[in-house]
């Protein structure tokens, strides 16, 4: 009777959800370094971030739309508040956050791609072109609204595996924050990746790789203690992490996700910053390697919630 | 003084077991479950080497459970649980993610694909309602299905369970299952 019930959708699902999560954070973090009145470096990471951030969630929703047995019966999720399942808040933030990161979005629009869009309108929708306010003074007050459900959005797609008691691989609180902190490295690496295009500042770079390298950081002793703790568990919980020691996902786990995905970047960007930050060099900025940096971080991530999908609906009680 | 309420359950001696599967039978036709899934099954399992042999096959089913987990993770509450402690699926507000069936820890639930909606056993509801036996019990013909009511002290079950010794199945999981086999 076993199957395995939850499959890509699901795997692009939680990565893209994580993505815009962390998108947002970071957006949020820097626009609160940027003052209103003074040009700021920081400026154009808190633009970006607040641009891109609605979109990998909303695909996400739509991907997990169409995972449900009948995708036109998702309002049901909406008639229903349950407090004790993760999936019923999850749903209910994820809603939130997505209006409050499609409303910042528009919030960081310049006055010329405010008035490009409302021109794009068809005829029959031009009565929206009412709404083509400057809202840009509501950047911060959003940043802070949309602050608690973007770390939300990050935690639940973890408590969402770790609340089930009966799949031993994820049943333990480290899961949600190995994905909360994954999701906000995955935003940072999207932001290196998206700025890489461009000519960039050494002081947006260091703001970017800091966060990213505290995020990577804190995952890798979030992995530590998980495979140490399960390791010292019951043995149902042994027999699951046999699935990444020696089972079917050992190479993807060990070699792909920890160490291309999370420890080489973790490396190059340790590389990259601790010299300018303690010898106070300037920092050598290679548009390349940046951008590969933040490919591999992003492929990471993904294969993070790949391996805990699969993995964890393979393991069961005995 | 007010009427005890029901807590349905089931012991089951599967000693007495002989694998004619009379029961999925009887499920099937009762519920109308399609080729391709059953809400009921037997686990066989053989021990040893030839001559020496022992093989015996164990009814398994959804186990009614006090603590569901498939109850608490379901986002619209489809599942939920019955007064008298049956699990039972409202088709109508199931949305299908099947959350229920990755967190059941007895894999008792399947996903209906020309539904889009997840079933279970439901200890035959329809059947109860109308004063019957669930239809596995019924039909066994060795009798190793014993169903009733736990809060019943003249039940069969009651006696079985005060008499002979009994396990239930990964109690480990925490969710309290209520279907007892007769060791």
């Amino acid at each position: 009777m076993k199957t395995m019930e939850w499959g890509f959708l699901i795997v692009n699902y939680l990565f893209l959800g994580g993505l815009s999560a962390g998108l947002f954070f970071v957006s949020a973090l820097a626009t609160f370094l940027y003052k209103i009145d003074e040009p700021s470096p920081y400026t154009r990471i808190a633009r970006l971030g607040a641009l891109l951030a609605p979109w990998p969630v909303m695909i996400g929703c739509v991907l997990l739309i169409f995972d449900l047995g009948r995708w036109y019966r998702f309002y049901k999720l909406f008639l229903h508040l349950r407090l004790v399942s993760p999936m019923s808040i999850g749903s209910w933030l994820l809603i939130l956050f997505t209006l409050v990161s499609l409303v910042n979005c528009y919030a960081w629009l310049t006055e010329n791609q405010r008035s490009t869009l409302f021109a794009k309108l068809p005829r029959g929708l031009a009565f929206f072109s009412k709404f083509n306010y400057d809202i840009d003074h509501w950047r911060r007050r959003l940043a802070l609204a949309g602050l608690p459900t973007s770390v939300g959005v990050g935690i639940y797609t973890g408590v969402l595996l770790g609340a089930v008691q009966s799949r031993p691989f994820w049943n333990t609180n480290l899961v949600a924050q190995l994905f909360l902190f994954s999701a906000f490295s995955t935003g940072c690496a999207a932001l290196i990746l998206g700025l890489s295009g461009r000519e960039t500042s050494a002081q947006e770079l260091r703001l970017l790789y800091g966060l990213d390298i505290c995020f990577m950081v804190l995952e890798f002793f979030i992995v530590l203690p998980y495979l140490i703790h399960g390791e010292l568990s019951v043995q149902a919980v042994q027999d699951s992490l046999k699935l990444v020691l020696g089972g079917p996902f050992t190479i993807l786990f060990w070699v792909f996700f920890l160490g291309l995905g999370l420890l080489t970047p973790l490396v190059i960007e340790l590389r990259e910053l601790v010299p300018v930050i303690v010898s106070n060099r300037e920092f050598h900025y290679n548009r390349l390697l940046a951008a590969s940096t933040a490919l591999l971080i992003l492929g990471g991530g993904f294969l993070l919630r790949y391996i805990f999908v699969f993995a964890g609906q393979m393991s069961a009680m005995q | 003084m007010p009427a005890r309420p029901k807590r349905y359950a089931m012991v089951v001696d599967s000693k007495k077991c002989i694998n004619c599967k009379a029961c999925v039978v009887a499920c099937r036709a009762e519920n109308s479950v399609p080729l391709a899934y059953s809400r009921n099954w037997l686990n066989e399992e053989t021990r040893g080497v030839w001559p020496k042999l022992m093989a015996a096959s164990h009814p398994e089913q959804c186990h009614q459970c006090d603590h569901p987990a498939c109850v608490r993770v379901c986002p619209t509450g489809a599942s939920h649980h019955r007064p008298d402690g049956i699990v039972v699926v409202n088709e109508a507000d199931c949305v299908g993610c099947r959350y229920c069936m990755i967190a059941c820890p007895y894999n008792a639930r399947f996903f209906r694909e020309d539904k889009g909606v997840v079933e279970k056993c439901d200890f035959c509801v329809k059947r109860l309602d109308r004063g019957q036996l669930p239809a596995c019990v019924e039909t066994c013909p060795s009798k190793v299905r014993v169903f009733g009511d736990l809060n019943d002290p003249e039940s069969k079950l009651a006696e079985l369970l005060n008499n002979r010794e009994y396990r239930v199945k990964k109690p480990e999981a925490g969710t309290g299952p209520q279907i007892y086999y007769l060791i």
